[in-house]
């Protein structure tokens, strides 16, 4: 049946993305770099618009300029302007121009709100096959540089005093927000996507006394919104993305609630 | 004197036209105690900071090969976003083993199931401690270690530091604004104002004009560390007589 297919793609797709976001969304709250994730998802906007320009996959050029703007904002320097509102103002001149290749683009007009917040719908089953390797990549590579990942985390800049920090790991996590970046345009779009990688991590925070059982229930939590937020899509005839975010933040308003009940520290 | 530790010969850090430190050379050997001191802003934090390659800057670093350090930064805590137990967090850096006789070492080793981040101020600041120490450093570089430690913790916790150096065989640096209690433990005081204003064993540097124009009267007092009569233990508990 033609309207279950597509259900079920932008459920699995949904689903496994949201579930790639949690344990690196975990990466983004400890490392605080929240800021950051928004802005690489700016300028993941302004490079969709040019790959469609020039005639590039979307993926690929969102992929491309999301990767190029992760690294070189995680190298900004704290001086008088502090280093996130610098971020800021480079991510919404992206989103800007972003918006000004679109609409010279005629034909993809149209689509703006699909980049903005998503067209999870849309979902084809070679869009889902994609997803759904990118998703599986970057869980099995979150789980294979988890140690050296956490303890940059948790140290800080303790790590990097005692030559414990490997620029690689930490240069493959900005890759990996990226790429999640990129591939969660197609699903919640470029305004949406950090939502994903913060509000799953923020519901398993209260729930959680260990780093993996903060990632785990992050995952868990993001998968359970997507299916949670199109059924709730499908029944009120409302745009999917932001039904997933809005379960999403359902989750966590639930978690926060259960959070004060089992005191976790 | 053996071969350094690390040492730093002319290092620089500017500002766009500002200099944060000027020209500064220093050197830790091992089983050494060197003490930064200088008022607010004269660029302590800045010298380690540069020292541990955390920040840029020019001049030279020459470490000793293989230089384990440990490191505990000024105000530092885990975000509070981050669930971990103290053991755990000691576990990213060492083996339980050596977490746990760490723990025990600075007086915290009841903490050791709780989260790190339901700890007070004081408890945060062994708990690093004990983080810099588990790994076996040659050298532990430690930036106003004490924020948030009781004063009467905070002279067993210096104690505790000097003890160490014997029993981990390693070199200290050391930054502290507490003049007191600090140079009465230094084998070496250096006076930072941007650049070395003077350095030596504590009572050179005590008589020395630079340092007495810095710190004034209470620099002089700073040397009479023999005013104690007694000490504290770690959990503040007066000993009298020989410590």
């Amino acid at each position: 049946m033609g309207i279950d297919d597509f259900l079920w793609r932008a459920a699995l797709g949904a689903g496994l993305l949201a579930a790639a976001c949690g344990p690196i969304g975990c990466f983004v709250l400890w490392k605080r770099l929240a800021y950051v994730g928004e802005s690489v998802a700016h300028i993941g906007l302004l490079g969709a618009a040019v790959g469609l320009l020039i005639g590039v996959n979307v993926v690929v050029g969102t992929a491309a300029l999301a990767i190029a703007a992760a690294l070189i904002m995680a190298r900004v320097p704290d001086r008088t302007i502090p280093a996130g509102t610098y971020v800021g103002i480079v991510g919404h001149i992206g989103l800007a121009l972003g918006f000004i290749v679109l609409a010279t683009m005629e034909t993809v007009r149209a689509d703006l709100l699909g980049y903005l917040f998503g067209d999870v719908l849309a979902l084809t089953g070679t869009d889902l096959v994609w997803i759904a390797a990118v998703s599986l990549a970057v869980l099995a590579a979150t789980a294979l540089l988890w140690r050296p990942l956490l303890r940059t985390a948790a140290g800080g800049p303790i790590a990097a005093a005692e030559g414990r920090e490997s620029a690689t790991v930490q240069t493959a996590f900005l890759v990996l927000v990226a790429v999640l970046v990129a591939f969660g345009l197609k699903v919640v779009g470029a305004l949406l996507i950090v939502a994903l990688l913060i509000i799953p991590p923020a519901a398993a925070r209260p729930l959680s006394r260990t780093p993996e059982a903060m990632a785990g229930l992050a995952a868990f939590f993001g998968a359970l919104a997507a299916p949670l937020g199109l059924a709730a899509a499908y029944f009120a005839d409302a745009p999917a993305g932001p039904c997933i975010v809005l379960a999403a933040g359902g989750l966590f308003a639930l978690a926060s609630t259960a959070g004060r009940f089992v005191r976790m520290g | 004197m053996s071969q350094p530790l690390i040492a730093a010969s002319r290092l620089s850090v500017r500002a766009g036209s500002h200099s944060i430190i000027d020209d500064v050379s220093l050197a830790v050997h091992p089983r050494e105690i060197v003490t930064l001191i200088g008022p607010n802003g004269s660029g302590k934090t800045t010298v380690l900071k540069a020292l541990l390659g955390l920040i840029a800057c020019r001049g030279d670093i020459v470490r000793r090969p293989g230089l384990r350090i440990g490191y505990v930064p000024q105000q530092f805590a885990p975000d509070v976003s981050l669930p971990i137990t103290v053991e755990r967090f000691l576990r990213l850096f060492a083996d339980a083993e050596a977490g746990l006789a760490a723990l025990e070492r600075t007086g915290v080793a009841e903490a050791r199931w709780r989260q790190v981040s339901a700890l007070s101020g004081g408890e945060l600041a062994r708990v690093l401690l004990a983080r810099a120490i588990a790994g076996k450093p040659d050298l532990l570089v430690l930036d106003e270690p004490l924020a948030g430690v009781d004063v009467s913790g905070e002279a067993a916790l210096y104690h505790l530091i000097a003890e160490l150096r014997d029993e981990l065989g390693c070199g200290i640096l050391l930054v502290s604004h507490d003049l007191h209690v600090v140079m009465g433990k230094a084998d070496r005081v250096v006076c930072l104002n941007h650049h070395v204003c003077c350095q030596g064993d504590v009572h050179t540097v005590a008589r020395d004009p630079a340092f007495l124009e810095l710190f004034g009267a209470r620099g002089e007092l700073a040397i009479y560390p023999h005013l104690h009569d007694h000490a504290h233990t770690l959990s503040g508990e007066p000993v009298h007589g020989n410590r």
